[in-house]
Formats: C-alpha cells, structure tokens, sequence
C-alpha cells in the first residue's frame, strides 16, 4: 500500500476544480492564485472586519456574505478599505463576495498589492458556503492508490486485489459479464470522506478501459454497454486473490471477519485461492452478497454455529 | 480393508480405529471442525468418523458439524492408509487439546 498523500489545495486548484459550480469569477488579486488554503473549510470573516483577529481563521478560505457587505458599507469607503486591507494582511488565501456583490475598486487595488485572489459569486452566501465546504471537503479528502480493480456488484463496491497474472482481469470480465459494473481497472484510487467513507474511482486517463491479456486495452461500455461502468463507487469489500499453492491457511467457516486497511479504514477482507477451473467471478460474485447480508445484520457462519451450539448443549431425549 | 502392496514409502496402508470422547465443553462446533479437517488434511490416509452409526468423511467440515458431537459423545476414527496411526494419534490429541480452544 502506498502512503496516503495529505494533498496540496491552492487556490488555482479550488477555482479551477469547482468555478463552474460556485459559480466563481476572479475579479483581483490574480498574482495570488497559488496561495495556499490551509484548511478545507468557509470562513465568514465578521468579527475580523469589526477588529477582533483573535482565533482568527485566517487558513479558510473567507467569504463576504450580504451581512458582512453591509457593514463594511456602513463604515464609509476609506474606513471599509482599511478593514478589508487589515484582512488581506492576514495571511487568508483568497476572498469571496457572495450574492454577486463587486468588491470596490480601492479593495481590488489592495488585492492586487497583497497577492490575494479576490472572487464573486451569484449564489447567496448560505449555499455558496455549503457548496463550497463540500468542494473543500472532496479537494482535502486523503487519498491513495491501491493495485486492484474494483466493481460494483449490486450495491456492493468491491477492490479485487491479487498479484499480477492471478487472474483479476478475467474475474472482472466475468463479473461484467454477469451485468455488475467496473469501477477501475488495475488501480484503484481511493479517497476517504469526511474521515468516515472510502470511495474508489480510476484514474481519468483510464476511466472505462481494462487491459487484458492477449486482449490488450478494450473499451468497456463499448463492449458490454453503458451500463457495465460507474465512475466511482463506495468500497465495502476488499477481495484478494491468491494463488492456491500460496495459501496457508484457509478459512474454512468465516465466523471470524478478516479486515484490510485502506487510509486508516477498516474493510471486510476475503481471501480466495485460485486454481484452474474455479469460477472466480462467480465466487467473488457470492462474497459480494455475503458481504451485504452482513451489512444487513446477518453472520451467516456467526448465526449457524450459535445454533448447533445451542442444540448441542439441549439433551437428546 | 488393508491394501498391500501400493506404497511408495515402504509404509503398508493399515486401518487404524480408535474410540475417542469429546472433551471440549462446547462440542464439535465451527471452529473445532474447521480445526479438525485442517489437521485431518495433512494426511494422506482418508478418514472416517462414525457417531451412533452415522459415518461421514473426517475431511469435510459440513460432515462434522452435521454430527453434533456434543460434550460427552464418543466418536469412532478410522483412518485408513499410510499414515493412518500417525493421523490417529495426532486427532487423539487434538481432542484432548480440546482442540486449542481457549
């Protein structure tokens, strides 16, 4: 497994990543567009612009919403110009003006001269906030990538893992096949949400392609339609393949759940041996449904093993 | 039953029966069996083991756990090829391990 990577979020990224969705227009401050945002979240900079920069979350990114507009309005131009040039000083990596309001040409001045991006929005701040702490959310989220295809079988976002020639690939086709849906081919990027959620995607070079040997590259929705491909995927099941002669043990009864770790994630781990003549796919198929009766509440080996526990322990008449 | 003759490690193919008790408290359940065909697997000689007149093949799990061997039931284990009294003797004590059961 690699390490996770803490990503690098600047400005240019945040703009160019979701302009389109919050609705972002640079209006100064170009020079500034690779500052830094330090922390994945929305700021309203109200008591900075009153003079209170104590606790001041100067690593968010700030936003102006209608009710801090009015009151730098309410100040006069030269003393609003002095506030937001103290806010500029302050290290922040750029400055949202919401409900379309244009920043006056004094502050773009000062953006200019700080190196701070100064953009405005149409959306009304409350949904420019929320979006925009969702976008941060995606553009923070640790991420890593793991050697393994992945496929949505009903539901259930499953990693295939295995060493090279094991046979994922013709796993994966037979589980396509079967009308499930393939998330990534090979390598799988995953990315933990909100510290709580894996979510797995290929990477966009690769998107809705596999390599198979003695095939080479296909195109999957060409083949199977375009219902055999999802862009990305919650991951609940992580399946290893391995060589037969490689395993050590095998488990026989799965009463005790086996668990892999992804960022930091615990996930339901199945190993399955492989030998000529096993149907990989359908038993991956069968781990995948397995997978969601549990998700379900129901340990199949956990419940019958308490039963025939339980009727041995009754006398016999 | 014994076969002569087939041996590669001028060990003859014997049959080898013991009765053995289940000791552990819970009886043969899941982990007990699964434990049980492991070691059953190691060997080459097939085995049987036969409760109140059900025989059912000592390398199958879902064989074992039909029998319901609980605390106190007596099992008979016939092992039957080269390796047949090693095997014999290494499930004798995996019962009386009780099957490493904390």
């Amino acid at each position: 497994m690699q390490q996770p990577s803490i990503p690098i979020v600047t400005v240019e990224r945040f703009f160019l990543n979701h302009a389109e969705k919050l609705q972002l227009q640079l209006v100064a401050g170009g020079a500034g567009i690779s500052n830094r945002i330090l922390e994945g979240a929305v700021h309203r900079p109200g008591l900075a612009l009153a003079g209170s920069y104590k606790y001041f979350a100067y690593k968010r990114v700030q936003a102006i919403g209608a009710a801090e507009f009015a009151f730098l309005k309410s100040l006069g131009e030269a003393e609003a110009s002095k506030r937001i040039g103290q806010l500029l000083k302050s290290k922040i990596p750029c400055l949202v003006f919401a409900r379309n309001n244009t920043p006056p040409p004094r502050m773009q001045e000062m953006a200019n001269e700080y190196r701070v991006p100064l953009f405005k929005t149409k959306m009304i701040t409350l949904r420019f906030i929320n979006a925009a702490t969702i976008a941060l959310e995606l553009d923070f989220a640790p991420h890593v990538s793991e050697q393994g295809s992945m496929v949505d079988i009903l539901g259930i976002g499953v990693l295939i893992r295995g060493e090279s020639g094991v046979g994922k690939s013709e796993a994966v086709l037979a589980l396509l096949e079967r009308g499930y849906s393939l998330v990534s081919d090979d390598v799988t990027r995953i990315r933990l949400l909100e510290g709580r959620e894996l979510v797995g995607t290929s990477s966009e070079t690769t998107r809705y392609h596999m390599e198979v040997r003695g095939l080479g590259i296909i195109n999957v929705p060409a083949v199977f339609g375009v219902a055999a491909v999802r862009p990305e995927k919650r991951l609940d099941l992580v399946v290893t393949l391995m060589e037969w002669n490689k395993m050590e043990e095998v488990d026989r009864i799965g009463i005790d759940q086996q668990t892999y770790s992804v960022l930091g994630m615990s996930l339901p781990h199945v190993s399955i041996p492989v030998r000529p003549g096993r149907d990989i796919g359908r038993l991956i198929e069968v781990a995948a449904l397995d997978q969601k009766l549990k998700s379900l509440g129901h340990y199949a080996a956990l419940e019958f093993n308490e039963r025939l526990i339980e009727r041995m322990r009754t006398p016999k008449p | 039953m014994l076969e002569h003759g087939k041996t590669e490690n001028n060990a003859p193919a014997t049959t080898v029966t013991r009765e053995i008790t289940v000791v552990n408290q819970l009886g043969i359940h899941a982990r007990p069996a699964a434990a049980f065909v492991k070691l059953a697997n190691k060997f080459q000689s097939d085995i049987t083991i036969e409760k109140d007149g059900e025989r059912i093949n000592g390398k199958s799990i879902m064989g074992l756990l039909m029998l319901g061997a609980a605390q106190g039931s007596k099992l008979t284990v016939i092992a039957n090829g080269r390796d047949a009294e090693a095997a014999v003797h290494e499930i004798e004590e995996l019962f009386a391990r009780k099957f490493d059961e904390n």
